[in-house]
């Protein structure tokens, strides 16, 4: 009698574990493994990820982590305007709050006195409030930090920076390397010259160093060609910067891939068909290359956020005003010693973030190719 | 004058070398301490030498060339390289001020009319490389000046000539002669100037060898006339200055203690702070970090000093340039700003001001045009119709002037205006916002006195006559035909006696009516020394703050 798939597979992995008897990291051969004992007649390919993608919990642990931290993140205007009555660029450097029912400066006056004593100038030094948690009232959850600024309403406007700047450079960049990819590896000749070429410059410069170069000259002039304008101090600038530099890093694996598709049969008998190179690029060779895409994409953005980190760690990242996780890091250097959360709690977040989308797309990749040897290196 | 023996010399050495073995004996199982020399200089002060003094220095140095830089950073570390025909005292307090020789044999000769200053150089004067120190140095000094735009321009263009040469650069400038065989140097005023001594006794007028290049040498060091050479510079990196061999101490220029001096830079207070600390350096030059005051002074409170430098902490405002081009909309800014807000923002080290001199000043008089009115601001800001208009407002990477321009931007926001924050290098920003094609809007400026005289603040950055293409130092583009006027009224009186000082005061009132800038604060600086050096030796002149060359080691 035919027994569900489901159960067959528990059994088998259990089979397996028990043959072995040793814990495997190794998921996407276990799922390889897997998939030998499962009927998957009549299944799309698409059906069958996602089968796979359910069943790799560390993935979808990751990926509930992750969401959580984008809502978190993008319910920072909520916040900010109902709890913390703040945003993320007022100043407070004069005002009280009320933590646990005494009220306290956000920043003291401080200043200077003659020591009777020694007749020496002495410095009666300004105390910044640190973390109330939540005895404000939500207001100054995490203190503030030396502009008199809510750090906890700064951590979550610097996150929907930091997350836009990352999935939107990840966008653009699996985008056009798609493109490209899709162009030199079917038409080949010129076009391949001239695109492989292109990659192999941007490619001979380290990314961080070509990232800096790029961010530090656009964030002062912004861009104004081409009918582009762009000012120095727009998201725009750090975005395009990382998708730009992180493009043949993407288009030439997919270009390789193309390469051997555009040999294959059922390629040359939709040419012969009569098939438009267009129409073969995309309804043939384009449905075989998504699944390295998505995975691409889905680890080029932990990858992209550490970027934008580390440039606007840098300064030629996101600009001021604008926070972000990496100038959080960077404003809180100068207190390290004395009020290390400032720059522990935006690093959390960049590490939390990164790991999770980093298992989560270890899993895609796992789920859509498990045979696929995706990495994204620089 | 007493004349030795040999048998003194000989006691002298014996006397030397015990108290040599005594020093060693005293710094023996003490780690890395430097050896510390202990002679009488020839100019009579006592001189304590010892091998490496070590700075960890910020980034605000531009230049490393006397006729380019403009910076506190450029001219601290470059007073003792670079030496004018007059200088100032080597002393701490007020006393700085006088103004003596340095490589003039005596103060300058002044004319009944007050329109020829003579001076002879002192004989032998030889660069650090040989060359010997001409006359006509002091000349081609001036016209280099304005061959590479220095901003220190304005100051010589009352001299005969030097208008006319400063349009052609070529030929001469008639109103300086100079006559090398007897070192005799003459220069010739359009207009009687009272500070003209202390224009002498500024950096961009030292003396440099004739075949020095018309193009920054920063990188490429001028020989030098004072105690020290410059050996090496990296920009944004480091450099290191070393005893020059042929100079010769005088009692106005005397002898220094360090053999060398090491400068590190370093960007972040807190790591500057942290490798004085650790013992990985002996001085630092920044401001300590706000939140570790209370620490430093309570562990290292002896080696900490506290110090409030002639200076003013203001916000420019373009006057040609829309919004800032109309008078209500710079009052808005000034009765915006909270100037209590921004003494916290530096650590609680500053008192609130909107007077353009400092409270050093004699012809200072506190006036309050401005009380903190955010609600006024707005209600300017709405009559003026410029609610809504977008203002880029300016600002170096430095905390300084970061911070500042932070809090500026999120006032501009609350009356009404749309911001946007240009954050650039600060080695690159005098001259980025001093370049009219930059058309900076708003942004960070503050000025510490190049000599102590009101002409410093008021001909320097609010003289409309004074305002250049680049380098210019009046961001703002003040112009008031009353104003400039004014200043040239002033600028002849040769003596500040009570009446003078009078009409400096209403000065400072009248261009505050018309509100040039938004002044906030006067700073107070911190200096910051490692545990082996001895701060007795600690000299902080009125115009050049530390003096590196007379520290000394325990």
């Amino acid at each position: 009698m035919w027994a569900p798939s489901g159960l067959r597979m528990a059994t088998k992995q259990q089979t397996t574990r028990e043959a072995t008897s040793e814990l495997s990291l190794d998921t996407a051969s276990l799922l390889a493994q897997e998939e030998h004992d499962v009927s998957i007649a009549g299944r799309s390919p698409w059906y069958l990820a996602w089968r796979r993608l359910r069943r790799n919990y560390a993935a979808l642990v990751s990926l509930v982590v992750f969401l959580l931290i984008v809502v978190a993140c993008f319910s920072a205007p909520l916040y900010a305007k109902h709890v913390a009555h703040t945003d993320a660029s007022t100043n407070h450097l004069t005002e009280q709050v009320k933590v646990g029912g005494t009220l306290k400066d956000v920043i003291s006056p401080g200043g200077t006195f003659t020591d009777p004593k020694t007749g020496e100038v002495r410095v009666r030094p300004v105390n910044i409030l640190g973390p109330t948690w939540w005895q404000a009232h939500g207001k100054f959850v995490l203190g503030a930090d030396t502009n008199g600024r809510d750090v906890a309403v700064r951590l979550l406007y610097g996150g929907i920076n930091s997350l836009t700047v990352g999935i939107a450079s990840a966008m653009i960049c699996v985008l056009f390397a798609v493109i490209l990819a899709l162009i030199a590896g079917y038409y080949g000749g010129w076009a391949d010259w001239v695109i492989t070429r292109f990659f192999d410059i941007v490619w001979a410069f380290p990314v961080i160093l070509l990232s800096i170069a790029l961010g530090s000259a656009l964030a002062i002039n912004g861009f104004h060609h081409f009918g582009i304008n762009l000012e120095g101090d727009s998201l725009w600038i750090p975005t395009l910067v990382i998708s730009y530099v992180l493009i043949p890093y993407v288009g030439r694996p997919l270009r390789g891939q193309i390469l051997s598709l555009r040999e294959k049969e059922f390629v040359e008998a939709s040419i012969s068909q009569g098939a438009s190179s267009i129409r073969v690029m995309f309804t043939e060779i384009l449905p075989n290359i998504a699944s390295s895409a998505f995975v691409f994409f889905a680890l080029i953005i932990a990858n992209n956020i550490l970027l934008e980190a580390a440039l606007s760690f840098l300064g030629a990242g996101i600009q001021d005003p604008k926070p972000s996780w990496g100038k959080l890091i960077a404003d809180g250097q100068t207190r390290i010693t004395t009020a290390p959360w400032l720059t522990l709690v935006p690093g959390i977040a960049i590490v939390v973030t990164a790991v999770s989308l980093n298992i989560f797309g270890d899993g895609l990749r796992d789920a859509l190719d498990p045979r696929s040897k995706v990495r994204i290196e620089h | 004058m007493i004349r030795r023996n040999r048998w003194s010399w000989f006691v002298s050495l014996a006397v030397l070398a015990t108290g040599l073995v005594l020093l060693a004996a005293a710094c023996g199982g003490g780690g890395k301490k430097a050896a510390t020399t202990t002679t009488a200089a020839a100019s009579g002060t006592q001189q304590k030498t010892f091998p490496n003094f070590r700075i960890v220095y910020d980034t605000g140095t531009d230049y490393l060339d006397p006729g380019l830089s403009y910076t506190v950073e450029g001219w601290e570390a470059m007073w003792n390289v670079y030496l004018s025909l007059l200088g100032y005292k080597h002393v701490n307090g007020p006393d700085g001020a006088t103004i003596v020789p340095a490589l003039a044999q005596a103060l300058p000769q002044v004319s009944a009319d007050g329109l020829t200053y003579t001076m002879t150089l002192r004989p032998g004067l030889k660069y650090s490389d040989g060359t010997p120190v001409k006359a006509s140095d002091f000349k081609y000094a001036i016209k280099r000046d304005f061959l590479i735009d220095s901003p220190g321009v304005g100051f010589f263009t009352n001299i005969v000539g030097a208008d006319e040469f400063s349009k052609t650069k070529k030929g001469d400038i008639s109103g300086i002669t100079t006559d090398d065989a007897t070192g005799k140097i003459t220069v010739k005023l359009v207009k009687p100037q009272g500070d003209f001594q202390n224009i002498l006794a500024t950096i961009f007028a030292a003396p440099v060898p004739p075949d020095t290049p018309a193009k920054d040498q920063s990188t490429t060091p001028i020989p030098s006339t004072g105690p020290y050479q410059i050996q090496s510079y990296t920009p944004n990196r480091q450099f290191t200055l070393v005893r020059n061999p042929n100079f010769k101490p005088t009692a106005d220029v005397p002898a220094t203690n360090p053999d060398k001096m090491s400068f590190k830079i370093v960007e972040d207070d807190s790591a500057a702070l942290q490798q004085v600390i650790n013992g990985q350096a002996d001085y630092d030059f920044h401001p300590i970090p706000v939140d570790r005051l209370a620490d430093v002074q309570q562990k290292y409170g002896d080696q900490l000093k506290i110090y409030t430098p002639a200076n003013t902490y203001y916000y420019f405002m373009n006057n040609r340039l829309p919004p800032f081009d109309k008078l209500a909309v710079r009052k808005a800014v000034n009765y915006a700003i909270d100037r209590n807000a921004l003494v916290r923002l530096y650590g609680g080290l500053a008192t609130p001001t909107e007077n353009i001199l400092p409270p050093t000043y004699p012809q200072y008089q506190k006036h309050t045009l401005y009380p903190h009115d955010l609600a006024k601001a707005k209600q300017l800001i709405e009559a003026a119709g410029v609610k809504g208009q977008t203002v880029e407002v300016w600002g170096s990477d430095r905390e300084t002037s970061r911070k500042p321009v932070e809090y500026l931007a999120d006032v501009l926001n609350q009356i009404g205006f749309k911001t946007k924050i240009k954050i650039i290098d600060a080695a690159v920003y005098w001259t980025t916002v001093g370049n009219q094609a930059t058309k900076a809007q708003i942004g960070f400026a503050d000025w510490f006195q190049d000599y102590p005289h009101p002409l410093d603040w008021f001909d320097v950055l609010l003289n409309g006559d004074r305002i250049t293409q680049t380098h210019n130092n009046n961001y703002s583009n003040f112009d008031s035909k009353a104003v400039n006027t004014k200043i040239a009224a002033l600028k002849q009186k040769n003596k500040l006696d009570a009446t003078v000082n009078n009409e400096w005061k209403q000065l400072d009132k009248q261009v505050m009516q018309q509100a040039a800038w938004a002044p906030y604060v006067n700073r107070q600086f911190t200096d910051f020394f490692g545990k082996t050096i001895d701060t007795g030796c600690y000299i902080n002149h009125v115009l050049y703050q530390f003096d590196f060359s007379r520290i000394c080691m325990k």
